[in-house]
């Protein structure tokens, strides 16, 4: 593996000349910890996530990227056991604290899970989800979120006849779209990508790929990838977790071609992971 | 070491011919023996079909199909003797609707309160209860239902109805009044929401509390002639379904996956929707499945009806009367083969097979029907 | 919807599914509290001294000079009771006759009050059945029959809308100014002392023979009986359903012969337990003549194959629940299949297989309706062990059916169907329990 031709791809979306670092933070984590019982995934993470960038977390099976990934929309609510320490703020508001509504929060950071999980239900009515818990049932208002959002996602022209039939019918790659569609349905601020592409096959991911590329700048994205050299197509920023701790963050760009610390660099050059 | 290993000799990998031969013959013979045994105690299934058929058939020969299913006269030791059956099918489906309507909404509820709000320690306490529910002989049922709780309803069947009424009704009640106000005050004007909200509100708590007190009185003023009745059998059967309803419906739930419900969530759904919403639809024919096996269970009961059903085989006046007694094929069944049975051969013991054997064939079909349902729902969720 | 609304319905939700299983924990402590409470109050309760003189007399239970200590302070206290209707049968002998007829039935139902109070009164001749020659023998049947004793109880059937209302009314009243007048408050006064209560744990409960149907003793043969049936059933139905599940399992191979298997497992499973009832009668009594009247084995056969699909069921689960890893490595040493079946499965699986087998022996003591016309008769003794072949037993979930709508007595003999539900309650549930606790201990080791 050579970091130098990594580097080349990095650019086509990471190389503009701004000095990404010095966006405002929308989410912002200060020695957060996450707990399953007594084991500690998380170790004291302290980073910020920058508006509108891309910025993918990277690192071997296990080092808590999804873990880390999944506390801020508060997902590791619903495993028993699982608890938070230290602070996750989002817009400046702790979102760990008692008083934070935890469905307003999931409304403003979308996801988009590893295995795409449509629900056993039509494609506009997968769509149509999110926005119908927000209370909207005006027949028109709701064809215009579905068409817009699925023409975000890229997959309008591919759907747009067959609209209420199962969405379980769709390929793999066109369900994860899909749930990029559905995610955006809800218009959040964030959009949270847990290994969006590692059940697809290449073509389906180049698709999600260009995708995220198309959605930046409108949304903050976070993505968990084991892929690295999607992290370097794709991210404008790059975090690399090992064992729960954050080793190293930075530019992309720096990332894989000047790390700063032997363990990025042994798992970039692939010695482990 | 090494001189002893080179002394073994090595195990030649060709059998010899007889050897595999008789090898051959102890496994086929064993396999043999195995299915045979299995066919065996699967098969009885069949037995129990031809007896009971055999035995029921010289009924239909002799008195026909018609007044069997047509007429509520049953006298079968009456001269002549008259079978007809139709208020005792009517006793058994009264009796198990009633049950369905005690079971169905509790289990279900039970069901997804144990997959999706429990915490799992105090799920771990939960299920005992539901096994213990489930292992209680059915005569201890019956025994309660007759000594405990007949009374109880004969002697204060009133207030046990309007309190029952109380409790079920007023939280639904309650929920549906704040429900319907804040709809119709989302359809107001931004101004004058909140003095919608408040005026509506009141003005239906009212009317819903006033319906509440006239039904309360009414139920209050009722009398129960007889404690052992439609009522007291379908609660006792609902509580003896339970745990077939809940355990199963639970399964349907926890077989839709985590994926599904994160997908909500993460849409912003509350916990209710997320479930009304994407987990229910999704496990429909699971549910569908335990409420079947429910009816199986209630309908397949024998000594909780036999002993606390009233067993009058007339159908109540007026049909929904649940305070009424009433009679069912299965208590029919045991009750009069004591007497049938010196008359072995006479229509008056054939009809109870007769009776057996639409029961078993009612079980059978709905057995099947809910294998169908579950292999159908599981290809349906790529399982 | 506003959100708070959205999230009121929430809440509501959950509290729905918490108060379903809050009313399922509920129905379980109603209906097992009574079994238990009073249950408990056929072996542990205050006995009178006419229960001790039942102990002595038809169990020899107690020594002769302890039993007489006992009876004579008793005897004393009662004296004055009889001493007052002997005044009284004086007096009525010194009245004219139109008199004495207005106190002929009160007197006779007094005396009969009485007598089931105290028994028999001294001098009497000894009647015929058992029932007769003892008193009350529990102090709260005592209370009841006392209250018997000092009231009258009529119907007052004279308002028409209503249903009839029942009224007391002091016996005292009837012999007003009498010599009897004072005996209803003496014998409400020294109760105590006429019936000399006193805290028993009567344990041979469960093992006595009953008296006079049930009216005394206990229910050891019912108990011995349900024994009988449960074990035959595990018999017959545990070599059938283990071997199906091995068969099932490891043998053969999925195709249309093993889900037609299948179905008829189920089908078997969704049987109704009467069917299986008239089945029983139809195959082993009336076509087989597997004995000349009901019988135990009878009755075992058919309960095996009540119980047969949970059996096969849980063993299928046990045997599959076993790491492939184990059955690999037996096989890669050289082990042939049934061999590794043998040695290496089964008692992997034994654990799991015994709690479904102790479950489904629960289920099997529990049934009535496959024993109602293949194996239970209402009074019966306790059966020997080769009996079981050829005779009838007496068997709890029968006797509870029987001594409570059948029994002539049903109200005198409360404790004796609790004490029958409460044992087999307490024998269902305690072979749960054991399954419980067994299974979650294999849980525990299949965790790691």
């Amino acid at each position: 593996m050579n970091a130098e031709i990594k580097m080349k791809q990095a650019t086509r979306f990471a190389g503009q000349k701004e000095n990404v670092l010095s966006r405002r933070a929308h989410v912002k984590a200060e020695d957060f910890s996450v707990f399953y019982g007594n084991f500690e995934a998380v170790k004291q993470v302290r980073c910020e996530f920058a508006e509108g960038l891309v910025t993918s977390m990277i690192g071997p099976s296990g080092c808590g990227k999804s873990t880390l990934l999944r506390a801020i929309n508060r997902m590791n609510d619903l495993i028993p056991s699982c608890r938070a320490g230290g602070t996750m703020t989002f817009d400046g508001e702790d979102i760990y604290r008692k008083d934070i509504d935890v469905v307003s929060l999931r409304m403003r950071v979308g996801m988009v899970f590893q295995k795409p999980n449509v629900f056993p239900k039509s494609i506009y009515d997968n769509i149509a989800y999110g926005p119908r818990l927000q209370g909207i049932s005006n027949r028109n208002q709701l064809d215009g979120i579905v068409e817009s959002s699925l023409k975000q996602a890229a997959i309008w022209d591919e759907v747009k006849d067959r609209l209420n039939t199962n969405a379980l019918g769709m390929s793999g790659g066109q369900q994860q779209r899909l749930c990029l569609a559905r995610a955006l349905a809800v218009k959040p601020e964030i959009l949270l990508m847990d290994e969006p592409t590692s059940a697809l096959d290449p073509k389906a991911t180049a698709k999600i790929e260009d995708l995220i590329g198309q959605l930046r700048g409108q949304y903050t994205i976070i993505i968990v990838t084991h892929n690295m050299q999607q992290a370097a197509r794709v991210s404008d920023l790059t975090a690399f977790m090992y064992e729960g701790t954050l080793v190293e963050f930075g530019e992309t760009r720096q990332i894989f071609t000047r790390p700063q610390q032997k363990q990025t660099e042994d798992y970039i050059t692939g010695r482990f992971g | 070491m090494l001189e002893n290993s080179s002394t073994i000799q090595k195990r030649s990998l060709v059998m010899s011919k007889s050897t595999s031969r008789w090898r051959q013959l102890w496994a086929a013979l064993g396999q043999g023996f195995l299915f045979s045994v299995t066919s065996l105690s699967t098969l009885t299934v069949f037995f129990i079909f031809y007896f009971i058929a055999k035995d029921a058939f010289p009924f239909f020969k002799l008195e026909g199909f018609k007044e069997f299913f047509t007429s509520t006269h049953w006298y079968p030791s009456g001269h002549p003797a008259e079978f007809g059956a139709m208020s005792i099918f009517f006793g058994t489906g009264l009796v198990t609707l009633g049950a369905v309507v005690v079971a169905v909404p509790l289990g279900v509820a039970a069901a997804v309160c144990l997959s999706d709000v429990l915490p799992f320690n105090v799920r771990q306490i939960v299920k005992p209860v539901i096994e213990i529910l489930a292992a209680i002989p059915s005569v201890a049922y019956g025994f309660f239902a007759l000594v405990v709780f007949a009374p109880l309803l004969q002697n204060n069947g009133g207030a046990v109805l309007s309190i029952g009424a109380w409790l079920i009704l007023a939280p639904i009640l309650a929920l549906l009044v704040v429900v319907l106000s804040d709809l119709i005050a989302d359809r107001c004007p931004d101004a004058a929401r909140k003095v919608v909200r408040w005026g509506c509100g009141l003005a239906l708590g009212a009317a819903a509390l006033t319906g509440m007190i006239l039904l309360g009185n009414h139920l209050r003023g009722i009398e129960i002639i007889s404690g052992a009745n439609a009522l007291n059998v379908s609660i006792i059967l609902g509580i003896m379904a339970l745990p077939t309803v809940v355990s199963v419906s639970e399964d349907a739930l926890q077989a839709c996956g985590r994926e599904l419900r994160e997908g909500s969530y993460a849409l912003g759904a509350t916990r209710a929707e997320t479930i009304v919403k994407t987990v229910l639809p999704a496990s429909v024919s699971g549910i569908l499945a335990a409420v079947i096996l429910g009816v199986m269970r209630a309908i397949g009961e024998t000594m909780v009806v036999w002993m606390a059903s009233g067993n009058a085989a007339r159908i109540p006046e007026p049909w929904f009367n649940m305070l009424q007694p009433v009679r069912t094929l299965t208590a029919t069944i045991a009750g009069d083969m004591g007497e049938a049975d010196h008359v072995t051969g006479s229509a008056r013991f054939h009809v109870l097979f007769a009776m057996a054997f639409c029961l078993l064939t009612f079980s059978f079909v709905m057995n099947l029907a809910s294998e169908a349902i579950v292999r159908r729902s599981r290809k349906k969720l790529g399982k | 919807m506003r959100l708070e609304t959205r999230k009121l319905l929430d809440r509501a939700f959950s509290g729905t599914g918490v108060i379903a299983i809050g009313v399922m924990a509920l129905a379980l402590v109603v209906i097992l509290a009574p079994i238990i409470g009073k249950g408990t109050g056929a072996f542990v309760f205050r006995s009178t001294i006419e229960h001790r003189k039942v102990m002595f007399d038809q169990w020899g239970r107690g020594t002769p000079e302890r039993v007489e200590a006992d009876k004579a302070p008793a005897a004393a206290a009662r004296q004055p009771v009889y001493d007052m209707l002997a005044a009284f049968a004086a007096e009525l002998d010194e009245m004219p006759r139109a008199d004495r007829r207005p106190y002929k039935t009160p007197v006779r139902d007094l005396e009969k009050a009485l007598e089931e109070l105290f028994g028999p009164a001294p001098g009497q001749r000894t009647p015929v059945l058992i029932r007769q020659q003892y008193g009350a023998t529990r102090w709260d049947r005592t209370k009841i029959k006392l209250g018997e004793l000092l009231f009258t109880e009529q119907w007052d059937y004279s308002n028409p809308d209503a249903l009839g209302v029942l009224v007391k009314t002091p016996r005292s009243e009837q012999f007003k100014e009498t010599s009897l007048e004072p005996l209803f408050d003496y014998v409400d006064e020294n109760i105590e002392a006429i019936m000399r209560p006193r805290l028993t744990f009567y344990w041979q409960f469960l093992f006595d023979t009953s008296k006079d149907s049930h009216i005394f003793g206990g229910i050891g043969p019912e108990v011995l009986g349900t024994l009988y049936l449960t074990l035959g059933a595990m018999i017959f139905a545990i070599p059938m359903g283990v071997i199906a599940a091995i068969y099932l399992c490891e043998y053969a191979r999925e195709g249309r012969v093993v889900s037609f298997l299948r179905i008829c497992i189920s089908t078997l499973a969704g049987v109704p337990s009467i069917v299986f009832g008239l089945f029983g009668l139809a195959f082993f009594l009336n076509t087989i003549h597997i004995s000349d009247s009901k019988s135990v084995l009878a009755g075992s056969l058919t309960l095996s194959l009540l119980i047969l699909p949970t059996v096969i069921r849980a063993s299928e689960e046990a045997i599959l629940a076993v790491p492939k890893a184990y059955k690999e490595a037996a096989l890669s040493l050289g082990a042939g299949r049934w061999h590794t079946v043998l040695t290496v499965i089964l008692p992997a699986a034994l654990p799991g297989i015994l709690t479904g087998v102790v479950i489904s022996m629960g289920r099997a003591a529990g049934e009535t309706a496959p024993i109602i016309f293949t194996a239970a008769v209402s009074v019966g003794r306790p059966l020997l062990p080769m009996q079981t072949l050829s005779q009838p037993t007496p068997a709890l979930p029968w006797n509870i059916y029987n001594l409570c709508t059948e029994h002539e007595a049903v109200d005198e003999i409360r404790h004796v169907q609790y004490g029958m539900v409460f044992t087999l309650v307490a024998l269902v549930l305690l072979l749960n329990v054991f399954a419980i606790v067994m299974r979650a201990r294999i849980s525990k080791k299949l965790r790691g």
